[in-house]
């Protein structure tokens, strides 16, 4: 029986030393050079204590890409939701089963696509000359219609690349989850004359409100990772109006200045926001 | 009743249209892929036209795309071999012999998500440059090990969870050791779904931009960060081969789409049973 108690440790301990190492290095290192000034064309820095962090809260861009990044979060996830259980009640509701497993093998293409690959298909759909997606407006209206180059409806153009590729995957998950549910209470609440949007209002949604909860959450991370999409779509721009705070910190870091320590505090904050608002949610949501 | 018939007829008019726009898009961009530069710039959009292969042909025959393709190929590929090695032991370890860490373990392993990737970014450059290994396959691969570990452990754990407890006890019956156990026994069992999993870990790894365009500037280029930089090419976007490139980044992933849905189905039938 000796080898019973081996196999935790032997199978285990690789794995999370790896995971340690390669987590804790970069979060450590990221932390030791925010308080530096190191700059891309100058690799050793001084120590400069909080000055990073102070800049910051005086940085315009800096604000602004937080509220452009609330607003990402808020509009994303908040319209992936409504779209996956929208469409995934659809399916359970008016399509046959064989119908069901053909549109869902549909709905998880655009998730799978590269997000560079998604940006792009997009970014020429919205063209305002030759896009698909624009033609119409275009034929109607003899005008062409410039989505990505007005400050006002840049951001939620690019969102809604993120909904479709994000959206149409959950309604399948969310499908999914209905079929799981026992079928009485469906059938109890149907004798009782409740309508549709009761049923599901009432008593199924309800059910499925834990996992529905952690499909939100997965979201919230997911959606911090809008970098590729804004990238390829707008750079941030015009002006700033798409400008996250992934996007911010790069350019700083990268494109404009080269201020490595600067974009680096950046990101640090960006750590203990998300680690400690997830920490919290996943503690209270119990998922 | 007839309330609820045209409800439904319009519920199925909406799912058509939602499968259309799942779908049309990428079909639009594989069409465009066979246009010349006159049958894409045109004021009305083109169904018919005859096609051409030259796209395809400078987009392969450039050094760039095949060199990002290879590097593509290598770092994911290998990244997500180490990622499975590793993490599939780990992630059985965690489902089948539960002690007072296994709760804080998969909450550790769900946390690298929350990572912003620039955070991981800057310092990782930092450090590959002082290891000299900035700009290499071995670095981004490294790198990348972080992704399919986490990922790999992350959705294998409910997996061997559902495997269920019987077999496993009626095979130590019969003599078999732990070991033995997981090799004969639950990976067979589970392997439907870790496939799955070992696919997601891979189509992570291929569809990642960031990292790859912060950790590399030349020789260990992916195809996400070529094709993105073939928009700028000039001031004449190239757009069939733009297009033909955003096809050829794509075909990899989309290959998985059966894994994919097969371990969705596996991961909700067995729970609700």
């Amino acid at each position: 029986m000796k080898n019973k108690n081996t196999l935790p440790w032997v199978f285990l301990a690789p794995a999370m030393v790896v995971l340690a190492v390669l987590a804790l290095v970069p979060t450590v290192c990221a932390i030791v050079i925010s308080f530096e000034d190191r700059e891309l064309s100058r690799p050793d820095g001084n120590f400069v204590g909080f000055d990073n962090y102070l800049a910051l809260f005086s940085d315009r861009r800096f604000v602004n890409a937080i509220t452009v990044s609330l607003s990402w979060e808020v509009i994303t996830v908040g319209f992936t939701m409504l779209i996956a259980v929208g469409l995934g009640i659809l399916l359970f509701e008016c399509v046959s089963r064989r119908t069901r497993n053909i549109l869902a093998l549909l709905f998880i293409v655009p998730v799978i696509l590269p997000r560079v690959s998604a940006a792009f298909v997009w970014k020429f759909a919205f063209h305002p000359l030759y896009g698909i997606a624009t033609y119409p407006y275009k034929a109607i209206t003899g005008q062409p219609l410039d989505l990505l180059s007005n400050p006002l409806t840049a951001l939620g153009t690019v969102a809604l690349v993120d909904v479709w590729q994000w959206g149409l995957f959950f309604s399948v998950i969310v499908l999914k989850l209905l079929e799981t549910l026992p079928p009485q209470p469906f059938e109890a609440a149907r004798l009782d004359h409740a309508r549709t949007w009761e049923v599901y209002g009432y008593v199924a949604l309800p059910m499925l409100k834990a996992p529905l909860i952690s499909l939100a959450f997965v979201k919230m991370i997911e959606s911090l990772r809008a970098f590729d999409l804004i990238y390829v779509m707008t750079r941030g721009g015009p002006g700033i109006s798409t400008e996250t705070l992934d996007m911010y910190a790069f350019s700083q870091g990268f494109i404009e200045s080269g201020r490595i320590s600067y974009a680096s505090g950046m990101a640090v904050l960006m750590m203990i926001a998300t680690s400690l608002a997830f920490t919290v949610i996943w503690k209270r949501a119990k998922i | 009743m007839s309330g609820r018939s045209i409800g439904r007829l319009a519920g199925r008019a909406i799912l058509l249209l939602a499968a259309f726009s799942a779908v049309f898009p990428a079909f639009w961009t594989a069409l465009n892929a066979f246009k010349n530069r006159v049958d894409i710039v045109t004021p009305t959009p083109l169904f018919i036209f005859t096609p051409t292969l030259d796209n395809f042909a400078y987009v392969l025959g450039r050094d760039s795309v095949f060199d990002g393709l290879f590097n593509s190929l290598v770092t994911s590929g290998a990244a997500v071999l180490i990622g499975a090695v590793l993490g599939l032991p780990a992630a059985y370890a965690t489902a089948r012999h539960p002690n007072r860490w296994s709760k804080d373990i998969q909450f550790f392993v769900l946390s690298l998500r929350f990572l912003p990737p620039v955070a991981v970014a800057i310092p990782l450059m930092v450090i590959w440059l002082q290891l000299e290994l900035y700009d290499t396959r071995l670095s981004l691969i490294i790198t990348y090990t972080l992704l399919t570990l986490a990922t790999v452990v992350w959705l294998s754990v409910p997996a061997f969870a559902r495997v269920p407890k019987e077999v496993e006890e009626a095979a130590r019956v019969d003599g078999y050791g732990p070991y033995a156990i997981f090799f004969l026994i639950a990976l067979p069992i589970a392997s439907r779904s870790l496939i799955g999993a070992v696919a997601f870990a891979f189509v992570l790894v291929w569809n990642e931009f960031l990292i790859a365009l912060m950790l590399t500037t030349s020789d260990a280029k992916t195809l996400p960060i070529v094709a993105s930089e073939l928009t700028q090419l000039g001031r004449d976007v190239p757009w069939g081969i733009l297009n033909a490139s955003v096809v050829l980044l794509s075909i990899p992933p989309l290959l998985f789409i059966g894994v994919l849905s097969g371990m969705l189905n596996s991961a909700f039938k067995r729970k609700s049973s």
